[in-house]
């Protein structure tokens, strides 16, 4: 204790002794200005250990946590306690052929991609897609899939892929859609299909590309937009250029030797035909 | 400032550690026990379906093997429900007037499922497979019970872990002839000897052994 303080608490050393004198039962102190217990005395002491110093000030203090984390981890294992929830078993009305539930099944597919349909296996439990790899058999892959392919299983499972058809921003449903859809095209087509877009990804698919064509032919006012936010324009119009003629790369990987470091570009790894 | 604790204090401190180990332990006690009770476990407890099957009259009464219904026991790890479409295969013949089994007409009707309660329901964190255990002679009996004696379903087994590991520990003596499986009532040789020697025969015939690392049902 420093000399201010001790002047501070300063006491009265009869005040002790009458105190002490008139004290009954076992009493216990570590000073005699404890005893004496001044005002002065608990003024330093208020200073010297001032309320709530050891507290930690956070909302959330060490302790508080842990004894919320303990309480929160043994109310955990109070959930095993509880009855089994009543489960239904809902077969199928007809099995559809060839299923056998709980073992998954495989489909050789196509993904389109960027025009191009990518040979893919996907696996299905009970008719739900869980995962897509490449097809093993198929020439152009030989099982290999890209990031696009692996990741487009997202896709399926995308809370924002629509699931019904919109009409001005509110859900309609499909006979709506197609309602409405007849009663446009019947408008369209006496106006040789004036005012009619059709927007769709780059079509790689021969029959999608007949069809959309014939219906351009037919309205030949209608239009038929292709467009995709990563593209392959640039390939295009780059080889155009350099060979004027719309062709696409074909990588040879048998002539390589010094070439290794000039595919390693973003196409060769993300086009549709790339190097798996 | 006066003594802080009582000479009592030593009385109460010690009665209150006997009273928590007490009340602790009664409790786990409590739990333990009720956890094993029927009341917790459901079994041997019938559960009313929308259908009043019988396994008893379709099982004991007619012979059909359990692979009629339960098709895909041997090749998945579901043991397969039928499909109203199966059902109807006989009742679109036969009571195909019934009241009873309207509810299966109707499914098939407008192809919808029936709403079966599931009687042997394991928690969501257990992975079980039922070929494994067909393919190693484990009996449909040895954890469904008689089921040629229930009319309607119950569990003949508690299905808790406990269960489970007594099996795993020791899989031999549970284990019976491939030919026997869907056979309800097929008894071990009463003899011991025999018993054992069958059990360490098959055991070795089909390559059981015991499978006790958490990671095989919790995966």
């Amino acid at each position: 204790m420093s000399q201010t303080e001790n002047k501070t608490a300063a006491m009265d050393l009869d005040a002790v002794r009458q105190k002490l004198a008139s004290a009954t039962g076992p009493r216990f102190w570590r000073s005699l200005e404890e005893v004496a217990d001044t005002p002065e005395f608990q003024d330093t002491l208020k200073h010297e250990f001032p309320a709530g110093v050891d507290v930690f000030t956070e909302s959330v203090g060490r302790r508080k946590f842990l004894s919320l984390m303990g309480a929160s981890l043994a109310l955990a294992g109070v959930t095993g306690c509880t009855r089994q929830p009543r489960e239904l078993i809902m077969p199928y009305a007809a099995e559809p052929p060839e299923m056998i539930p709980g073992v998954p099944r495989h489909f050789a597919t196509a993904m389109p991609f960027s025009g191009v349909g990518e040979p893919v296996l996907v696996e299905s439990h009970e008719n739900r897609p869980t995962k897509i790899e490449g097809n093993p058999e198929h020439p152009m892959s030989q099982g290999a899939s890209g990031v696009f392919a692996q990741a487009s299983i997202l896709n399926m499972y995308d809370p924002d892929r629509l699931p019904t058809p919109k009409q001005r921003g509110r859900d309609s449903g499909w006979l709506a859609f197609r309602t409405e859809m007849r009663r446009q095209m019947a408008i369209a087509r006496s106006k040789r299909g004036a005012g009619v877009r059709i927007l769709t990804p780059t079509v790689g698919s021969p029959t999608l590309a007949a069809k959309l064509q014939q219906f351009t032919t037919e309205l030949p006012e209608a239009k038929w937009v292709q467009w995709e936010p990563v593209n392959r324009d640039n390939l295009r119009a780059g080889a155009i250029a350099a060979f004027g003629r719309d062709l696409s790369v074909r990588y040879d990987l048998r002539r390589r030797r010094s070439c290794w470091r000039s595919i390693r570009t973003s196409s060769a790894r993300t086009a549709p035909v790339r190097l798996p | 400032m006066a003594q802080f604790f009582p000479k009592s204090a030593n009385m109460i401190a010690m009665l209150s550690l006997i009273l928590v180990v007490g009340v602790v332990g009664g409790g786990l006690g409590i739990v333990i026990g009720t956890s094993r009770t029927p009341d917790n476990t459901d079994q041997g407890i019938y559960k009313n379906q929308p259908v009043p099957f019988s396994h008893k009259h379709h099982v004991k009464g007619l012979g059909i093997d359990c692979r009629h219904c339960h098709f895909s026991v041997e090749e998945s790890s579901f043991a397969g429900i039928p499909a109203s479409k199966t059902c109807m295969s006989c009742h679109s013949q036969i009571w195909n007037e019934a009241p009873m089994l309207e509810p299966v007409r109707e499914s098939y009707r407008d192809d919808k499922s029936i709403e079966w309660i599931r009687v042997h329901d394991l928690p969501d964190y257990v992975y079980f497979n039922h070929s494994i255990h067909v393919a190693k002679g484990i009996g449909c009996a040895t954890c469904h019970g008689q089921v040629d004696e229930m009319p309607l379903m119950k569990k003949a087994q508690t299905l808790q872990m406990q269960w489970c590991m007594d099996c795993h520990w020791h899989p031999e003596m549970n284990l019976r002839p491939r030919e026997e499986i869907t056979n309800l009532n097929w008894q071990p040789p009463t003899d011991p000897e025999e018993r054992v020697a069958l059990a360490k025969q098959l055991a070795e015939e089909y390559n059981v052994q015991s499978k006790v690392n958490c990671s095989v049902c919790h995966r």
